[in-house]
């Protein structure tokens, strides 16, 4: 088990964003994050992810308590997170954003500076390494991201919405990066909205509604399940479904 | 900035030769002060440029730096140079004790600690007859041996203040290389993803402050040596804080030689329009930097150094294009213009 999370809830006031979810990943899985617009999702990401310290339960990553650790810490042990609007550096170029995160495993410049090579060839990124980051459009930004994540030489992955915002064929290029990411044997999360990508990608995949985890499973079940429909599109729709049938 | 290696020489010639190449107090006295002010507002550039954490507080450290000399001479009749690290020692805790607790705060909070803390203590040394109050400290009038640094003319200042800088601007360029440097400019773009990606945020903004202090600091006990003479308001005053600011954002903040090129211009404009107003021209100060403020945030953030690496950038790309277009550009006016 590589991450385990227990009964996490994350209350802002009175209100639950998160209330009692609960996950488990093994090492090599791809596990997807899916629910409407403010279920909960980035909240509970956020929680796993250090940005947010949970107001009850517990999060325990390969070993270690990692609830109440910072963002740096969850980074030194493995756990590498993108954001949903991409967070470059925009005044460093494209090989250095990519050195910040290698910086992490290889103090000395000049070895940052190979492995961060690497990385950018890896995602592709080689040809534009002297550009600064702000001269990339979307999904150059998204992309950027998950190098310098990469850069990191994480044991766990968790990529907010890293697709969203591109063209079908960005999509698909960034779908099989993902999926050479995952052959290299890192374990992936992903928030998703994108059902194209939740399919094609995911073993399994925890939906969420008002804070909670309604259904979990692997996605074709999932998708068909009626509390996620009615989710997704409330109750009557539900029905004019079923009559359809 | 990149510079050619004849770039480099031709600008260490330009600074060790300037004060031999007048027979005139007044270029070397002017001289040693565009380097002081280079030093000070080098040291704001770490924490200010680099880091990007504003302070309009440095002059506390400027403050200790120039009282610790003075106070110890006045205790103890010893050398000035022994309050050198006394400075030194003071500056670090104050920044410590700022630092800590505003640094786990991202945005404005570190600007407002660095101002209130800087004002507090200037209120407080106006009113303490320990330190003179109001009135200040004086060092030796004349020098008791070489280690008083009471010397009449502004030569041996002005090439001891060229070695701080110096070694001052090498330590930045080292940093700039280093791991340091590149998390530093990581936490200015973004703390929230240079967290993410295991940067100790915090503790780098700690560090970087407390270098800032110390060579403010040290810039600080240049000064109190080179006049003899230290009160609250050219220790501790907000203009000595900001001072720095402008001088360093003039030239180009979190650039190495931004600073420099900063006071080169400044220093010798506010020591023209001092002679120009007399008395009555301290006032003319305050509009003059209000003004360069408005400037620079207007239209050009980055300072002169980037507008000029903007200039030259697009012309080796026009002449690469055309030859004759680069020829036909007119430079500066329409750049500033924009």
């Amino acid at each position: 088990m590589l991450l385990q999370a227990e009964d996490v809830g994350m209350y802002f006031g009175g209100f639950r964003a998160v209330d009692g979810a609960s996950l488990t990943i093994e090492q090599g899985e791809i596990i997807g994050l899916i629910g409407p617009n403010g279920a909960g999702k980035s909240t509970f990401f956020n929680c796993l992810v250090g940005d947010l310290k949970p107001s009850k339960g517990r999060v325990m990553f390969d070993g270690h308590d990692v609830t109440n650790a910072s963002p740096e810490e969850h980074a030194k042990l493995g756990i590498g997170r993108t954001f949903q609007l991409p967070a470059t550096f925009e005044e460093l170029t494209i090989l250095e954003n990519v050195m910040v995160g290698a910086f992490l495993r290889h103090p000395r410049v000049k070895d940052a500076r190979e492995n961060a090579q690497r990385v950018l060839d890896l995602t592709g990124l080689t040809a534009l390494a002297d550009q600064k980051a702000k001269s990339l459009g979307t999904p150059g930004r998204k992309r950027l991201e998950i190098a310098r994540v990469l850069a990191t030489e994480p044991k766990l992955m968790l990529l907010d919405e890293a697709l969203a915002g591109l063209t079908p064929s960005e999509v698909q290029l960034a779908i099989d990066l993902v999926r050479q990411i995952h052959q290299s044997g890192i374990t992936l999360v992903i928030v998703e909205h994108i059902m194209e990508v939740i399919l094609s990608l995911t073993d399994r995949v925890l939906v969420f509604n008002q804070g909670k985890v309604i259904a979990s499973g692997a996605p074709a079940d999932v998708v068909n399940d009626p509390a996620v429909i009615e989710a997704y599109l409330g109750r009557s729709q539900n029905k004019k479904r079923e009559q359809n049938k | 900035m990149m510079m050619r290696r004849s770039g480099w020489i031709a600008l260490a010639l330009v600074l060790i030769l300037f004060p031999l190449s007048f027979d005139n107090p007044y270029y070397e006295q002017l001289g040693s002060l565009v380097l002081l002010a280079a030093i000070s507002a080098s040291a704001w550039n770490l924490i200010g440029g680099y880091a990007g954490q504003v302070s309009v507080g440095n002059a506390v450290f400027f403050g200790a730096g120039a009282y610790m000399p003075l106070l110890f001479y006045k205790l103890w009749e010893v050398s000035p140079l022994y309050g050198f690290p006394a400075g030194i020692a003071v500056s670090v805790v104050i920044a410590v004790v700022i630092g800590i607790p505003t640094f786990r705060l991202s945005g404005h909070y570190f600007s407002m600690a660095t101002i209130a803390v800087a004002e507090l203590i200037r209120i407080v040394v106006s009113n303490w007859d320990f330190v003179g109050a109001s009135i200040g400290l004086t060092g030796p009038a004349v020098a008791r041996d070489w280690s008083d640094l009471v010397f009449r003319s502004s030569i041996p200042y002005y090439y001891m203040f060229l070695a701080v800088l110096t070694i001052l601007l090498v330590m930045t360029y080292c940093i700039e290389r280093s791991r340091f440097g590149y998390y530093l400019r990581a936490l200015r773009s973004g703390e929230r993803a240079a967290r993410s990606l295991g940067v100790p945020v915090s503790r780098c903004k700690l560090y970087i402050f407390i270098l800032s202090a110390i060579f403010t600091s040290l810039a600080g006990s240049l000064y109190a040596i080179k006049f003899g003479f230290a009160d609250p308001a050219s220790g501790f005053g907000i203009l000595v804080s900001v001072n720095m600011v402008i001088v360093a954002a003039l030239g180009g903040a979190g650039r190495l030689l931004g600073p420099l090129l900063g006071a080169v211009i400044l220093i010798p404009l506010q020591s023209e329009t001092n002679t120009l107003f007399g008395g009555g021209g301290t006032g003319f100060t305050y509009i003059l930097y209000g003004g360069i403020i408005m400037l620079i945030a207007r239209f050009e953030p980055g300072g002169l150094l980037e507008l000029w690496e903007r200039i030259r950038d697009r012309r080796a790309s026009r002449r690469a294009v055309a030859l004759k277009a680069a020829l036909a550009e007119p430079s500066s006016q329409s750049q500033l213009g924009r």
